[in-house]
C-alpha cells in the first residue's frame, strides 16, 4: 500500500468504493482514450456479461462437436452393437447406448447438426425477411405499412402446428421444408421490432440530413437507418435461433419433424419418450440436456448482446 | 443576448458580394409560399404568403421568434415537410419550379445545388458512421469518384472548415468531436458539392458564444470562397447584423419587413422590427441598470392568427379596429430604397421612430 507516487493510494482507494468509481478508474488507466469506438464500447459491455461469455464458449464447443462429429465422434454414425444392448453411461460409452447398441454421444453429435442447422437457417431467413418487411413498413408508412403490418398480423394468428402438418404432408418432411415453414412462421416478430425501431430512427435529424444530401430512400434505409437498429435485430435473431430449435424439437416429438434415418435432438427425445422412469432414462436425459444447454446458451448470448447494444446501460 | 459578442468578429468578414441590385438573375425565388398543416384543432398556417429572392453570392438572413415560420420555410425549400403539410406557391431554383417535385427528381438537386446545415449537428450526424464516411457519402451520392480522390476531397473539406489533422479526424465518430467541430463537419458535408445555395437553420444556436463566432467565421469564409448564396435562419439579430446582406423579418408565418441590413437596423419601418431591436441588450449604450424593452404579449397561435395585421394586438402604433384589426397590410415599399418593404399601415410614419426612443419611452 506504500505507493511511491502520490497517485497510487488514490487509485487503491477508488477501487474499493463502488462499480461506478471503478469505471472512472478504468478511464484513468486507459492508455488511449481516442480508441473508444462503437465496437470497443460494445465489446467491453459484452465481455462484462459473464454468462454470455461462458455461453459463447459453450455454444462454440457444441458447434464444433456437432459439425465436426465426422472426425470427433467416438464411433461411426448409426454403428450398432447389438450385443451390448441399452446400457447407461460407461467408460466406453459416456452417454450410454440405446437398444441397438448405438453410442448416444455419437448420436447426439450427429443429431445436433440437424437441430443447429435448422435453428440457424430459420433464424437467418426469418431475420432477413422480417428486417426487409419491417423496415419497408416503418420507413414508407401509409399504405405499404398498412399492407405489410396486416400481413404480419395475419401470419401471427395462423396456428403454426397445423400449417406445419399440412406443409409437411404436402412437400415431404426434409429439413428444407421444415426450415422454410418455420422461417415463414417466425419472421413476424422481427418485422414488428424492426418496424418500431425504424419508426423512431427515421425521425432523427441525420435522416433528414442524408435526404438533404440527395440520398435515395434505399440508401437511407441501408446506410443510415439499419446500422442504428442492428442491436435489436441481432438480439431477436439469437432468440429466434433458440425458438426454432425448440419448435423443431416439438415437431419431431409430435412426429412431424425430420424422419429416420435423419435424426435431430427432438427426434431422439421422441424415440426415447417411453423410457421415462425406466433404467433406460439416460436416452432422454442426454439429448434433453444438449437441447437445454444450447437454448440456454443462445438466450444468454442474446441477453448479453441486448445489454451490450443498449447505450443506456452503464454497467 | 450573446449576440453582441459576435459583432466585432463578424463585421470584418462581412461579405463583399454584390448587392441585390447588382445581380441580374436570382438563384432562388420564392413566390406566394403557403404551408398549412391540418390538425384536429384547425388549420395551422405555418407560412402565409411569403415571397422573396436570393441573389447569387448573397446572404439573406431570416429572423423571427420561435414559431414564426422560419424553419418551415426552409423545410419547404428542400421538400422535407411531412406529408401532411399542404404547400402552395412557387419555389424557383434557377428558373425551375421545384415545389411539388417527386422525391426522385429532388435527389439530384439536394446536396448538389441546394444544401442545408442543421441546428443540432450531433443529431444531424449519424452516430454509427465516421465523420469522414458521412462527408464522403455526400460526395459519392452525386459524383462517381475513385476512393483516394474522395478521401482527398474529404480531407480538404475538413481543412477548409478549420478542423486540424483532417485526415486523422475524418476517421473519428461524431461523439469524438466537440460541439463546434461537429457543426463545422456539418458545414463541410453541406458544401461538399459546392451548392449554389446553402440553407443554414440556426447554425449557431446550440453553441456557446466563442464557438458561435468561429462557426460564423467559417460560414463567411466559405461564402467568400465558393460564392454560394446563404439563407441564414436565426433568431439572433447580432448574427444577422454580422453576416447578412439583406434581412427578412417574419412574424406569425408572414413577412413583416424585408430590406438591407442597414435598412432594417437603422431605418426599420415595422413596429415588430423596432420592438426586436429595442429589446436587444446594448452594452454600448446606457450604462445605467435600465430594464430591457419588451414586446408585450405572446406570438399568436398559428391556428387563430388575429384578423388584419397579425401583430396588431401587441403593437404600440396600432390603430384599432380600423385599419390594423381589419385589413391585412400588404408588403409594400417603404423608405428610400425600393427594395425595402414593410407590411405595416403606418410604415411611412415610422420613419421618425427609432429603437432608442422606444426603449426610453418604456415605463420604468
Amino acid at each position: 500500500m506504500d505507493g511511491e507516487s502520490p497517485v497510487e493510494p488514490t487509485v487503491v482507494h477508488t477501487r474499493g468504493i463502488s462499480a461506478a468509481a471503478g469505471m472512472e478508474l478504468e478511464l484513468l488507466g486507459a492508455p488511449e482514450p481516442a480508441a473508444r469506438t462503437q465496437w470497443s464500447l460494445f465489446s467491453r459491455r459484452f465481455l462484462r456479461h459473464r454468462m454470455a461469455v461462458v455461453s459463447v464458449f459453450l455454444l462454440g464447443l457444441l458447434l464444433v462437436a456437432c459439425f465436426g462429429a465426422r472426425w470427433l465422434a467416438p464411433y461411426e454414425q448409426n454403428q450398432q452393437d447389438l450385443l451390448i444392448g441399452p446400457v447407461g453411461p460407461t467408460a466406453g460409452h459416456w452417454f450410454g447406448t440405446d437398444e441397438l447398441g448405438r453410442d448416444q454421444l455419437t448420436e447426439i453429435m450427429f443429431a445436433g447438426q440437424i437441430s443447429l442447422r435448422i435453428g440457424l437457417a430459420v433464424a437467418f431467413i426469418a431475420t432477413l425477411v422480417g428486417t426487409l418487411l419491417g423496415s419497408l413498413a416503418g420507413f414508407f408508412g401509409r399504405l405499404p405499412e398498412q399492407l405489410l403490418m396486416r400481413l404480419t398480423d395475419l401470419f401471427l394468428v395462423v396456428p403454426a402446428i397445423a400449417i406445419l402438418a399440412i406443409a409437411i404432408k404436402r412437400f415431404g418432411n426434409d429439413s428444407t421444408t421444415i426450415v422454410l415453414v418455420l422461417a415463414g412462421l417466425g419472421w413476424m416478430y422481427i418485422a414488428r421490432v424492426v418496424r418500431g425501431q425504424v419508426l423512431s430512427v427515421k425521425e432523427k435529424e441525420f435522416v433528414d440530413a442524408a435526404r438533404v444530401s440527395g440520398d435515395s430512400s434505399a440508401r437511407i434505409i441501408v446506410r443510415h437507418i439499419l446500422p442504428n437498429v442492428v442491436g435489436p435485430i441481432l438480439v431477436n435473431a439469437t432468440l429466434g435461433i433458440a425458438a426454432a430449435i425448440v419448435t423443431e424439437s416439438t415437431l419431431s416429438f409430435l412426429g412431424f419433424g425430420v424422419q429416420p434415418p435423419t435424426t435431430s435432438w427432438g427426434r431422439m427425445l421422441s424415440d426415447a419418450r417411453g423410457t421415462v422412469g425406466t433404467d433406460k432414462a439416460h436416452l432422454i436425459y442426454f439429448p434433453g440436456l444438449a437441447l437445454l444447454l444450447t437454448v440456454l446458451a443462445v438466450n444468454f448470448i442474446g441477453d448479453g448482446l441486448r445489454d451490450a447494444f443498449d447505450p443506456q446501460s452503464k454497467r | 443576448m450573446p449576440a453582441e459578442a459576435d459583432e466585432p468578429i463578424d463585421l470584418e468578414v462581412l461579405a463583399p458580394g454584390p448587392g441585390p441590385a447588382a445581380a441580374p438573375g436570382f438563384i432562388l425565388s420564392v413566390r406566394h409560399l403557403r404551408v398549412t398543416f391540418p390538425t384536429d384543432d384547425g388549420l395551422v398556417r405555418a407560412v402565409d404568403d411569403v415571397s422573396f429572392d436570393v441573389a447569387g453570392n448573397e446572404v439573406l438572413g431570416i429572423v423571427g421568434e420561435s414559431g414564426s415560420g422560419k424553419t418551415v420555410t426552409a423545410m419547404a425549400l428542400l421538400g422535407l415537410l411531412p406529408k401532411s403539410a399542404e404547400v402552395s406557391g412557387e419555389i424557383l431554383l434557377g428558373g425551375q419550379d421545384i415545389l411539388g417535385l417527386s422525391e426522385k427528381s429532388l435527389q439530384p438537386l439536394r446536396g448538389r445545388r441546394i444544401a442545408m446545415v442543421f441546428q443540432d449537428a450531433l443529431a444531424a450526424l449519424n452516430p454509427v458512421h465516421t465523420v469522414g464516411a458521412q462527408i464522403a457519402e455526400a460526395i459519392t451520392v452525386h459524383h462517381d469518384l475513385p476512393k483516394d480522390e474522395v478521401r482527398d476531397r474529404v480531407a480538404s473539406l475538413l481543412d477548409l472548415v478549420g478542423i486540424p489533422n483532417p485526415r486523422q479526424r475524418a476517421g473519428q465518430y461524431p461523439h469524438e468531436y466537440s460541439g463546434g467541430m461537429r457543426q463545422r463537419a456539418m458545414i463541410a458535408m453541406a458544401i461538399a458539392n459546392d451548392p449554389e445555395i446553402l440553407i443554414a437553420d440556426e447554425p449557431t444556436t446550440a453553441l456557446d458564444v466563442t464557438i458561435q463566432a468561429q462557426v460564423l467565421d467559417v460560414l463567411a469564409r466559405i461564402q467568400e470562397r465558393t460564392a454560394s448564396s446563404i439563407l441564414l435562419i436565426t433568431h439572433d439579430l447580432g448574427v444577422v447584423a454580422g453576416m447578412a446582406d439583406r434581412v427578412m423579418v417574419m412574424y406569425a408565418g408572414r413577412q413583416a419587413e424585408v430590406g438591407t441590413v442597414d435598412d432594417i437596423f437603422y431605418g426599420a419601418r415595422h413596429p415588430y422590427t423596432l420592438g426586436l431591436l429595442a429589446s436587444l441588450a446594448r452594452i454600448d449604450q446606457g450604462s445605467k441598470a435600465e430594464r430591457l424593452y419588451r414586446i408585450d404579449g405572446q406570438p399568436p397561435s398559428l391556428i387563430r392568427v388575429p384578423d388584419g395585421c397579425a401583430f396588431h394586438p401587441r403593437c404600440f402604433r396600432a390603430v384599432r379596429p380600423d385599419p390594423c384589426a381589419t385589413d391585412r397590410p400588404d408588403l409594400v415599399g417603404a423608405g428610400a430604397d425600393p427594395a425595402h418593404l414593410s407590411a405595416c399601415h403606418f410604415a411611412d410614419e415610422l420613419a421618425d421612430v427609432t429603437a432608442e426612443q422606444l426603449r426610453e419611452a418604456m415605463p420604468r
